[in-house]
C-alpha cells in the first residue's frame, strides 16, 4: 500500500493546522485583543459543551436537526433527480426549469425562512421546505448536467442493444450521470444542513440553530461558539464518512482511482 | 469450438438496402457533404467490407444503417422497412468500445439479452459466459471495465454485440487495436459464427488484406463525400488464413483500387 503513508502525513498536517489555529485563537483571546464577552476562549467553549451535553440540551438537539435533515434531504434529493432526469432527458423542461433553478439558487437558504413560516406555519413542515428549497435545485441541475455529458456512444449503444423508454433512463443515463449525481448529492447535502440550521435560529423549539439563537440572546458566547462548532463537526462528518466512500467506490469502478480495497 | 447456445438457430439474416443515400452535417459554423450519393444493396447473410480514406464518410454510413442519423437524401431499408431508428435487430461494434463502466463485463456482454423476455438470469448469464469464452475473456468476468486492455475492451464488445444474436452486425473498424495474432484469431472466430449464422454484415475497415480475408464483396470508397469507387467481389474459399497468398492478391487488388482515387478532398467521382 504506497499511498497510505502520503495519507498518513497529510493527517498529521490537518492536526497540526488545526492545533495551530487554536493556539492562535487561545492567543486572540489571551492578549484581550477582543471583549471577553464576544470572544469565549477554547476552554470556555469545551465546559460550555460539556455542560450543555451533562444537563441533557445538547443530545436532542443535535438529535432532531439529524432527523429534520434526513428526511428533508431525501425528499429534497428524490424531487431533484426526478426534475434533473427530466431536464437532462428532454431539452423544454431543461430550458424552462434550469433558468428557474439558477435563480432560485440566488436566494441564501435563511430567504426562505420568512415565507417558509407563512405559508406552513411553525411546525416542521415549514424546516422541510427550506432544506428542499435550498439544496433540491443544486441536484436537478447536477443531475441534469451529468445526463447531457454522457457520452453520446453509450446511449447509442444501449438503444441498438434493445433498450429504450424508461429503461434507457434507469438503466444507463442515471448510472452513465452517476459521478455527476453524486458531486450534486454531496452539495445538496451542504446546502440543506444550512436550511436546517437557519430555519431552527428563526423558529424553533429545539435544534442546533435553537442552540445558537438562545446562545445570543443569553449572551452566552461560549454556547453560539461551541454550537458552531458542533454544527460543523455534523455536517462534516455525513459529507466525510458516507459521501467519501460512495464516490470513491465510483471513482474506483469508473477508472479514475485505483482499487486500495481488493487487495 | 462454438457452442450451441452460440450457432443455434439464430433469426433470419436482414436485407441492407441504401438508395442514393447522402448525408450532410449542418452546423451554425459549417455545412459538410459527408456521404453519398450512395446505392448499396447487402443481400441476406452477405459480408460486405467497406474500405475507404480517412474521414470520407464510412463511420457516417454505418450510423445511417443503424438508425443514430436519419440520411439527407435518399432511404435506408431493412428488409423492406425504412429505418427510424435504431433497434435490436442491428448490433453496431463501435469505433472505440462503447462498454458502460458501471457494469462488471459479464454484465455488460449479458446487457442486451435483457430484450429476451423469456430468458431467465442465469440463462443471461450462461450465454453471456459463453460470448466471452468465444473473444478469450474467461476469467475477466467480473473485471471492470477500465481493469481491462483496449483490445480485451473491443473482443468485450464485440461479445456484447454478439450475445443478442443481432439479424445484422455493423463493425466500425474494431480489430484497429489488436495485436495481429489475437486478430488473427479473431478473424477465424468471425468466419466460422458467420458461416454458422449468416448475419448480414458490414464491416469498416482500413486494412486491405483483413477485408480480402473477411469479404464476399468489398465496397471500396472515394474521398468525402463518398461514394462507391469500385465493387471487389471476393470469391475465395472459406475459411481463408489471414496469410494465405491468394489473400493477399485480392488485398493487393483492393488497394490498387483504393490508390486509383484521387486524394484531394471533394473528388466525388462516380464508378
Ligand atoms: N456529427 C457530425 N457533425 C459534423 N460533421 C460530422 C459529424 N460526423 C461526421 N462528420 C464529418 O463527416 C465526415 C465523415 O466522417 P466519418 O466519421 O464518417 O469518417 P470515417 O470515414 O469514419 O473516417 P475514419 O476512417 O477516420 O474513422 C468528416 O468530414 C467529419 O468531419
Ligand atoms: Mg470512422
Amino acid at each position: 500500500m504506497p499511498e497510505a503513508k502520503p495519507l498518513a502525513r497529510r493527517n498529521l498536517a490537518l492536526l497540526g493546522f488545526l492545533l495551530l489555529l487554536l493556539v492562535l485563537w487561545q492567543a486572540v483571546w489571551s492578549l484581550g485583543l477582543l471583549p471577553s464577552y464576544s470572544l469565549p476562549s477554547p476552554a470556555q467553549v469545551a465546559v460550555r459543551l460539556a455542560e450543555l451535553a451533562r444537563d441533557g440540551t445538547l443530545w436532542p438537539s443535535v438529535q432532531a436537526s439529524v432527523v429534520r435533515m434526513v428526511l428533508g434531504f431525501v425528499l429534497s434529493a428524490a424531487l431533484g433527480l426526478v426534475l434533473g432526469l427530466a431536464m437532462g432527458l428532454s431539452a423544454l423542461a431543461d430550458s424552462c426549469l434550469r433558468s428557474l433553478f439558477l435563480g432560485l439558487q440566488t436566494l441564501p437558504s435563511a430567504a426562505w425562512v420568512p415565507i417558509a413560516l407563512l405559508l406552513f406555519g411553525l411546525g416542521d413542515a415549514a424546516i422541510y421546505f427550506v432544506i428542499v428549497m435550498s439544496s433540491m435545485a443544486a441536484m436537478a441541475i447536477a443531475t441534469a448536467d451529468g445526463i447531457s455529458h454522457i457520452p453520446p456512444h453509450y446511449l447509442r449503444a444501449a438503444r441498438s442493444l434493445g433498450t429504450s423508454g424508461v429503461a434507457l433512463s434507469t438503466r444507463v443515463a442515471l448510472p452513465a450521470a452517476l459521478p455527476s449525481i453524486v458531486t450534486g448529492i454531496k452539495l445538496g447535502w451542504t446546502l440543506g444542513w444550512h436550511g436546517v440550521v437557519s430555519a431552527e435560529l428563526i423558529k424553533s423549539s429545539i435544534g442546533l440553530g435553537y442552540l445558537l439563537n438562545a446562545g445570543r440572546e443569553l449572551n452566552d458566547a461560549a454556547q453560539v461558539v461551541g454550537i458552531m462548532l458542533v454544527t460543523i463537526f455534523m455536517g462534516l462528518l455525513l459529507d466525510r464518512v458516507l459521501f467519501a466512500w460512495v464516490e470513491r467506490r465510483i471513482r474506483v469502478r469508473w477508472g479514475f482511482a485505483p482499487d486500495t480495497s481488493r487487495e | 469450438m462454438t457452442t450451441a447456445a452460440i450457432a443455434g438457430s439464430a433469426a433470419a439474416p436482414a436485407r441492407i438496402t441504401l438508395s442514393g443515400v447522402t448525408k450532410r452535417f449542418v452546423t451554425p459554423r459549417t455545412s459538410v457533404n459527408a456521404l453519398g450519393p450512395i446505392s448499396l444493396d447487402v443481400a441476406e447473410g452477405e459480408f460486405v467490407v467497406l474500405v475507404g480514406p480517412s474521414g470520407c464518410g464510412k463511420t457516417t454510413l454505418l450510423n445511417l444503417v443503424a438508425g443514430f442519423e436519419t440520411p439527407t437524401d435518399g432511404e435506408v431499408r431493412v428488409d423492406g422497412a425504412l429505418v427510424a431508428g435504431p433497434g435490436p435487430d442491428r448490433a453496431m461494434i463501435f469505433q472505440e468500445p462503447a462498454l458502460f463502466p458501471w457494469l462488471n463485463i459479464e454484465d455488460n456482454v449479458a446487457f442486451g439479452l435483457r430484450q429476451h423476455t423469456h430468458m431467465s438470469a442465469a440463462e443471461r448469464r450462461a450465454v453471456a459466459l459463453e460470448y466471452l469464452r468465444l473473444v478469450h475473456l474467461e476469467g475477466f468476468e467480473h473485471a471492470f471495465v477500465h481493469e481491462l486492455s483496449g483490445g480485451m475492451k473491443q473482443r468485450a464488445a464485440l461479445a456484447r454485440a454478439l450475445a443478442p444474436r443481432p439479424r445484422a452486425l455493423l463493425c466500425d473498424e474494431p480489430f484497429g487495436s489488436l495485436d495481429a495474432l489475437t486478430r488473427e484469431r479473431l478473424y477465424a472466430e468471425l468466419q466460422e459464427l458467420h458461416a454458422q449464422t449468416r448475419r448480414t454484415t458490414m464491416f469498416v475497415t482500413h486494412n486491405t488484406r483483413e477485408a480480402a480475408c473477411l469479404a464476399d464483396r468489398v465496397v471500396v470508397l472515394t474521398t468525402r463525400p463518398a461514394t462507391i469507387a469500385s465493387v471487389v467481389a471476393v470469391d475465395l474459399p472459406r475459411p481463408r488464413n489471414f496469410y494465405d497468398p491468394h489473400v493477399s492478391e485480392q488485398a493487393g487488388q483492393i488497394l490498387a483500387q483504393l490508390r486509383a482515387e484521387p486524394t484531394a478532398a471533394g473528388g466525388g467521382l462516380d464508378a
